[in-house]
């Protein structure tokens, strides 16, 4: 076998054993949190683990009789797609604005916000939305996880936007449109895989959201993952339930982004090639 | 339908100003071509006639209207750019139909313009068919077709052609030429391109560093151009300087010393001003039968083009082509007296290349 063949076959071997150690690596917490969901209490926190074990449901059958469990679940929905639309709202215009005038500070502005952590917004916010008694409201979570959702749907967006070649949208403006017309007409048909792909990153990010919910929702408004971290007490810690509320709370995101996951890539690189 | 009038206009981009102070008169019904060099400010002065720049000075009008506030929008422009700007998300139909469809025209009579645009532009069959489904030639003419059923003030191409072969580049060329003789509404056409110039336009605008250099009918631009540029540009392959003096009452080269057969008018021109720069165009070459009437010169290269052939040599530290007749059949390193044909030869002013009058 000649040097180059051999030089190939190590790299395709090393390229393999990168991917399985990564996916390992990526893929072990989730496991092992499924897989304690369907052990008994006691062997959850066992060591050494337990890899074989007598599955059991009975995590989730106390998780739905000791808490309202379902309701946790529509609220997270409500403040996730409620987020979600507002981020998409703001966010289509605004990446479409950034693209359209090469004005990028905004974009950097939201960036920046995003990159920030939560804690910073978390006290100004919590005065502010007590003042005008909005604690515990939905709107208020909606409003907090636009922080999430919008940069995300902008920063996804803005490189579909640029990938439009300018003279697609000169032609909009020299056949009649106005600026929103464009926006509407042409530029989001012409970005649908790339709206998609923001909305579920931003639907992903904003479910998994802890923070903002933990200090801003109350007991009628709380989402599935604020309500999760009640499993953690002072004295004990009910890791089976725990374990079950963090697999359900994993379902949505998870089997999304399966559903979609050869849009996902090509709605994330759309922007890299010009068509 | 209308004419077009730019007065005074300045274009600058922050302190760099890249058409300074230009006035242009298009008549309603005329077919004008912008022709220049890349960066010469064609495209430029097309886009704030399109209304996709914002004049930095001076003033613009479409028909009787100021249009300088005027959104691209609401001047009833057609416009053919140079990638096509179709709708990749629409079909033929639809990408013919959308500017209608703005203007709240009644459907019925969008599908009849739709259609006798299409039936115009030989495209009926691919009317259901999306740009990428279409070859390049076939997008040109849904650009075209775009444009056309407006029925707009004026029609504004953008290069148009550069992204078509040869062959089919030739074709176009011709059917925009046919169009607009059917249409007959103002067409301005960019390109960078002479011969698209010179075949199509009632008149060409020569564009240097967003200054008109001339603007005339083609053969006048090809006969009578205004300066060095002009001349230098117009024409294929392009026209031969060279440096001459009148010395002892003749023309002489001014390098080497070669005496120039010169008389009647140009001789007079030259001998008032003393030097000046020389133009001949290759085809302006004639081969003299008597060594004493022209000049000797060396051939170092011969392009055989079928109908012609290309002769090029070196004279007066210049190299220069002449295209003669292929039955002459000349070899590399044959030497030909050449002479100007009488009546063809151009003089331009040595400082400033302005043509000497």
């Amino acid at each position: 076998m000649s040097d180059a063949a051999n030089t190939d076959r190590w790299i395709r071997w090393l390229n393999t054993l990168q991917l399985v150690l990564a996916g390992v690596l990526i893929m072990a917490p989730t496991v092992w949190m499924v897989l304690s969901s369907f052990k008994p209490s006691f062997e959850v926190t066992a060591y050494p683990p337990t890899l074989i074990f007598s599955p059991t449901l009975e995590n989730y059958v106390e998780l739905t009789r000791t808490t309202p469990f379902l309701s946790y679940a529509l609220n997270s929905l409500i403040v996730t797609v409620g987020s979600t639309a507002l981020g998409l709202l703001f966010g289509i215009p605004a990446a479409f604005a950034v693209s359209w005038t090469r004005i990028t500070w905004p974009a950097i502005l939201t960036l920046a916000a995003r990159m920030a952590p939560g804690t910073l917004f978390l006290l100004p916010w919590y005065v502010m939305f007590r003042q005008i008694g909005m604690i515990g409201s939905y709107t208020a979570l909606i409003l907090s996880h636009a922080v999430i959702t919008l940069p995300i749907v902008i920063w996804v967006l803005l490189p579909s936007f640029d990938a439009i070649p300018r003279s697609v949208f000169e032609a909009a403006q020299v056949d009649g449109c106005s600026v929103t017309r464009i926006l509407w007409r042409i530029a989001m048909p012409l970005v649908a895989s790339g709206i998609a792909v923001s909305a579920i990153l931003a639907f992903v990010f904003s479910w998994n959201y802890f923070l903002f919910a933990l200090v801003l929702s109350n007991g009628d408004t709380k989402t599935l993952i604020a309500a999760a971290f009640n499993f953690i007490g002072e004295g004990s810690t009910q890791w089976g339930a725990l374990m079950a509320a963090a697999t359900l709370i994993a379902l949505p995101p998870l089997v999304l982004a399966a559903l979609v996951q050869r849009w996902l890539v090509s709605g994330l690189t759309l922007g890299a090639v010009k068509g | 339908m209308a004419s077009i009038s730019i007065r005074n206009l300045t274009k600058r981009y922050g302190n760099f100003t890249v058409i300074p102070d230009l006035n242009l008169e298009i008549a309603d019904h005329e077919f004008v071509v912008f022709v220049g060099p890349s960066g010469c400010g064609k495209s430029t002065l097309l886009r704030i006639i399109a209304g996709l720049e914002p004049i930095s000075s001076g003033d613009l009008y479409i028909g009787d209207k100021r249009v300088n506030g005027v959104q691209a929008a609401q001047r009833d422009i057609a416009m053919v750019f140079q990638d096509y700007a179709l709708y990749p998300h629409m079909k033929v139909y639809d990408n013919m139909s959308f500017a209608l469809e703005l203007r709240g025209t009644p459907k019925a009579e969008i599908d009849a313009r739709v259609k006798r645009a299409a039936a115009l532009l030989h495209i009926e069959a691919y009317l259901d068919r999306k740009p990428k489904e279409l070859s390049g030639g076939q997008r040109q003419r849904v650009a075209m077709g775009r444009a056309i059923v407006r029925n707009p003030k004026a029609f504004l191409f953008d290069e148009p052609l550069s992204n078509l072969d040869a062959k089919l580049r030739g074709q176009v060329r011709a059917e925009i030429k046919a169009l607009s003789q059917e249409l007959k509404t103002t067409m301005v056409f960019v390109t960078h391109d002479q011969i698209e110039a010179m075949t199509m336009a009632d008149r060409i605008v020569v564009l240097q560093s967003g200054t008109i250099q001339q603007y005339d009918t083609p053969e006048t631009v090809y006969e009578r151009p205004a300066n060095q540029f002009v001349a230098g540009f117009i024409g294929s392959p392009a026209m031969n300087f060279f440096p001459v003096e009148w010395r002892q009452k003749r023309a002489v080269l001014s390098q080497g010393g070669t005496v120039v057969p010169l008389d009647g008018e140009p001789a007079t021109r030259l001998s008032k001003a003393g030097n000046a720069v020389l133009g001949i165009r290759p085809e302006h070459f004639a081969v003299a039968t008597d060594a004493a009437d022209g000049i000797a010169i060396s051939v170092r290269l011969v392009e055989p083009l079928g109908s012609d052939t290309l002769i090029h040599f070196d004279l007066a530290g210049v190299s220069a082509i002449a295209r003669v007749d292929p039955s002459l059949r000349p070899k590399v390193g044959d030497r030909i007296n050449l002479r100007p044909q009488p009546g063809k030869t151009h003089l331009f002013d040595a400082a400033n290349g302005q043509v000497l009058r």
